[in-house]
């Protein structure tokens, strides 16, 4: 019955008149933060950590937790209306989102998002609220083994990511790999690729790469096309009416996605990034018309914007019963945590219920209140579109020139930033794709890094990864979803090729 | 295309003018008065080498925080982050700067990572003001490991080193690996056989917790909580003394169980190098002002540091040590540069 | 010898890979782990080269969209080269002038130059949202951007 009291306790906690009041800051103040180009979750938290000193902690820290997922929630506008991904977990939302917005659905394409952001955001705490305490267990399964199995699980959706050549995205997925390599290795402390210069030490920063060559890049489209204003003309670009067709085709993303992407969310180091790239894939995978994603599909914004919102709930599950940050954000959620003198650990629960429960419990109101303050803000939003092309291109260089600046502080990045943007520009020319790059970028490192935990943790021996039935479950279905398309467009081809024959 | 001579002619005339007014607004040293007392007459900006939310960012918005509300400075205190390079980025841009108003919050990286060879600048390059806190290292293990003291851990590596796998979250030939290092050294394992493993992002946790690895190596202050649970179990800390703390004066000390070696994660303040006399005795007073105030216990107390103010004579002192101490370690593992 | 352009690429990024590969055989030693650094990387870089190879003899050739797309009229070339230019000065100027003028510059002459030519809205633009992204970095979000040479 602990349980329950709790619970109850957390309700009153959330649903008090402070407690609304502070989600409101919070979700508000975070939504703005994310919408804005290069400013993610973990510049939202540590923004607001000095605001807390001296608060009561459950309001604080519902407050906080209003920051974080509202930064996730407001992160995707940028993805969807300039390209121009802020947070890794929204680059699978530009794939589509992006697509729809030049069609001049800007406003259909944040309405998705939003909707889809409060489904899985809703779905993932009752999970978190049901299950939280006895997820602690599954989200410390994972060793580095399993880790492996998953990234290498995520990589094979280069495959999928491709619409042209598979050996250009492969070649883009290499170079990505490469990419993640400069830096000091974790294991080994030796400098890779840095030419020494410390400005490369801690790697290339993922917000780089993701402006570069996405932002960047397609500025450079734009300012070839400047005086095309086709865009600015179509039709009403605000207007977020969707049919009910368009209901139908994201119910099935939304329920799927709403509780892989919890699952995904609990392992720490997997997160909302893997969440929403695996989330779009597996719809990709089962669509009944595959070929429209990369084209502005419904479905493929619905996807990653479920599951990265929800794999943000479940981000909660170690942090909150284990008190494990699983990333960057978490990390810094950690500490925001400590300043108001609260330990999230394993005793969290027993020890202080309100602050648990009281999180948990205002993530419903914090979704509800996202919810009603974006759809209408949506109109305002897109407009954005309007703005002349000379004016809006000038804009959109200065946000992600400023984006990287404030996570570095170096001019040094900057100039990185620019040489991406080039990069990105002539992978556009010559069609290689851009997203299987990114995708190596962020899966890559991480893979290396589990697969030389487990080879020195084993002595080197390479039967370790293979051990045990997770790592085999997910190694098995990463081998079968490579190859099984790449047979599927034989036998397309053939068929193809002997139908133009006879 | 005359817009474009236009503009290359416009944006020269800027850059001239740009740099002209650089020279100047660059001159600001702050004022010696007639007795010598050097006051600072612009903003004072603290540098943290990290990216916002770390240990170092924490220190510094902490303590500018306190300087501002306690009126310990009448100019304002602002932070800025300067990540990349474990440190480098930041320290080189104090460097290059050379203004006695920056100065900027660093630990044990400052000589780890020119050790390593990741840096060229040294702490020699700077000028330590003060330090303000310590803070101390644990080795954990799951609490149903076979070990319940560090010696019958040590026992069991000194037969065969490999067969312990650590776990820590820097890398190699930095804190967390060579503050085991440094105990093991002491109670007679040979080092070169350690097998450690760096985990991010909380994985280092998680792989003790899990069985993925043997022995967590960590801040003391990470451990509590899971003692606590009774999920993992220290069987050393790294202070000289116990810890105050309900918690933390049931961690034994590497010391009272007879490996004589200690390991400090000290954390302060530096200035740029050649500060005049009268700006360092300036900042000494400034920050044992703050290491004095009830905010700054407070904190402390938050996230289970000790107090451990030096000014900026012992500082020297005790950073040359610390180099020559850890210097040998790493020579030792082949490490050193 | 190199007629379609995939030969170009691949030849270029068999350099690339070369290069790469080099760097992967010159890095440090660190005796004490069974996977030393330098493997990914240089199934990384042997991985790259085979891409290339495959690439090299893949006869697909490009589809005329893929081609029309490429083509880039010298003139817009020019153009492009001159906003790279001007993003470059940007980013030299951010620290010396600071964020207000440089971005109030960088706003006005580059709207300008790619043809927006309602001079008043422009400079209006170009004054207006550089200070509120000021006000808002620095004051609200307390994330400093570059002072540069004016006083506040």
């Amino acid at each position: 019955m602990g349980a329950l009291d709790g619970l109850m306790q957390g309700f009153q906690v959330a649903f008090s008149l402070q407690g609304i009041l502070f989600v409101l800051i919070g979700v508000v103040t975070g939504t703005l933060i994310g919408m804005m180009p290069g400013l993610g979750p973990i510049s939202a938290i540590a923004i607001m950590i000095p605001v807390t000193y001296g608060m009561n902690p459950s309001s604080a820290l519902v407050m906080m937790a209003g920051v974080y997922y509202g930064a996730v929630f407001g992160g995707s506008t940028s993805s969807i209306l300039l390209n121009a991904p802020g947070i890794s977990g929204t680059v699978a939302t530009s794939f589509d989102g992006y697509p729809m917005a030049q069609r001049g659905e800007a406003g259909k394409a944040l309405a998705i998002a939003a909707i889809s952001s409060f489904v899985g955001g809703t779905v993932s705490v009752v999970l978190l609220m049901l299950f939280a305490p006895a997820l602690a267990q599954v989200a410390v399964s994972f060793g580095p083994p399993q880790y492996f199995a998953l990234m290498f699980l995520g990589l094979t959706a280069i495959s999928s990511l491709s619409e042209g050549s598979t050996v250009k995205a492969l070649i883009s997925a290499t170079v990505g790999f490469m990419v993640a390599t400069i830096g000091i290795d974790a294991q080994t402390g030796t400098n890779r690729f840095t030419f020494n210069n410390p400005n490369l030490m801690e790697g290339v920063d993922f917000l780089v790469i993701a402006l570069g060559l996405f932002a960047l890049a397609e500025v450079c489209f734009l300012v070839k096309n400047r005086k095309d204003q086709s865009l600015s003309k179509q039709g009403d670009i605000g207007n977020l009416r969707l049919s009910k067709q368009d209901f139908k085709e994201m119910k099935g993303p939304m329920t799927r996605q709403s509780f892989l992407g919890f699952v995904l969310g609990v392992l720490p180091g997997a997160g909302a990034t893997i969440a929403s790239f695996i989330g779009y894939i597996t719809e990709k995978r089962i669509a009944k018309k595959p070929e429209e994603f990369g084209k502005g599909s419904i479905k493929g914004v619905a996807a990653p914007e479920t599951a990265n919102n929800a794999a943000t709930s479940g981000a909660f599950v170690p942090l909150l019963s284990l008190g494990i940050p699983g990333s960057g954000t978490t990390a810094v959620m950690l500490g925001a945590f400590l300043v108001l003198d609260i330990q999230p650990g394993p005793l969290l629960v027993t020890d202080r219920p309100e602050v648990f429960w009281g999180i948990i419990a205002s993530m419903y109101i914090g979704n509800v209140f996202l919810l009603i303050l974006n759809l209408p803000l949506i109109p305002y939003i897109a407009k954005i579109l309007k703005i002349s092309r000379p004016m809006l291109i000038s804009l959109v260089i200065i946000f992600s020139l400023i984006g990287v600046y404030s996570i570095s502080f170096s001019t040094f990045d900057l100039y990185l930033l620019l040489l991406f943007g080039l990069l990105g520009y002539l992978m556009r020319l010559f069609s290689f794709p851009a997203a299987p790059f990114i995708l190596a970028f962020i899966l890559g490192g991480m893979m290396e890094q589990a697969f030389r935990q487990a080879l020195t943790a084993s002595g080197g021996s390479l039967m370790v990864l293979i051990e045990d039935p997770v790592s085999i479950a997910l190694l098995s279905i990463s081998v079968l979803s490579f190859i099984v398309p790449i047979i599927r467009n034989r036998v397309r081809q053939r068929a193809d090729h002997e139908g133009t024959e006879q | 295309m005359k817009k474009l001579w236009m503009l290359a002619a416009l944006l020269l005339l800027v850059l001239t003018a740009a740099c002209g007014g650089g020279e100047q607004s660059s001159s600001g040293d702050g004022e010696s008065s007639e007795d010598g007392n050097w006051q600072p007459d612009k903003n004072i900006e603290i540098v943290a080498p990290s990216g916002a939310g770390g240990g170092w960012d924490t220190t510094a918005r902490s303590v500018g925080k306190i300087m501002e509300d306690e009126e310990i400075v009448e100019q304002s205190v602002g932070v800025v982050n300067k990540p990349g390079g474990g440190g480098a980025v930041g320290w080189s841009y104090i460097n290059s700067t050379n203004d006695p108003h920056n100065i900027f919050v660093s630990s044990p990286p400052l000589i780890f990572v020119p050790l390593n060879g990741q840096s060229d600048l040294t702490y020699e390059d700077f000028t330590p003001l003060s330090n303000m806190i310590a803070d101390y290292g644990a080795f954990a293990v799951a609490k149903d490991a076979k070990w319940d003291n560090l010696n019958e851990l040590f026992e069991d590596m000194k037969e065969d080193p490999s067969s312990v796998t650590v776990v820590g979250a820097s890398s190699p030939g930095s804190m967390d690996h060579m503050q085991f290092v440094k105990i093991a050294k002491a109670a007679g394992v040979d080092i070169k056989g350690i097998k450690y493993v760096s985990a991010q992002d909380g994985g280092a946790l998680t792989q003790v917790l899990n069985g993925s690895a043997d022995v967590y190596s960590t801040g003391v202050a990470e451990t509590i909580e899971q003692v606590r649970a009774d999920k993992i179990k220290v069987l050393g800390v790294t202070s000289e003394e116990r810890l105050d703390g309900e918690v933390l004066s049931q961690f034994p000390t590497a010391k009272e169980q007879g490996i004589d070696a200690t390991f400090v994660n000290w954390r302060g303040f530096f200035g740029p190098k050649d500060m005049d006399e009268s700006a360092v005795t300036y900042y000494e007073e400034k920050f044992k002002a703050v290491s004095e105030t009830e905010e700054f216990a407070n904190i402390r107390d938050q996230y289970g540091w000790d107090e451990m103010y030096m000014d900026s004579e012992e500082y020297q002192k005790f950073l040359k040590e610390q180099t020559d101490e850890l210097g040998t370690l790493l020579e030792e593992l082949g490490l050193g540069q | 010898m190199l007629k379609t352009m995939n030969q170009k690429i691949s030849i270029f990024l068999i350099l690339f890979a070369s290069g790469y590969l080099y760097l992967t055989y010159n890095l440090k030693e660190y005796p004490y782990v069974p996977v030393d650094s330098d493997l990914v990387p240089k199934l990384l870089g042997y991985l790259l080269i085979g891409l290339a190879v495959l690439l090299f003899f893949d006869k697909s050739s490009e589809t005329e969209e893929e081609k029309e797309k490429r083509k880039v009229p010298g003139k817009e070339l020019l153009v492009l080269l001159a906003v790279g230019v001007m993003i470059l000065a940007y980013i030299f100027l951010l620290e010396i002038l600071g964020f207000l003028l440089a971005t109030a510059l960088f706003v006005f002459f580059c709207s300008w130059f790619l043809g927006y030519e309602k001079w008043k809205s422009n400079l209006l633009v170009s004054l207006i949202f550089p200070s509120v992204l000021y006000y808002l970095f620095n004051y609200l979000l307390q994330i400093r951007l570059p002072q540069g040479i004016l006083p506040f």
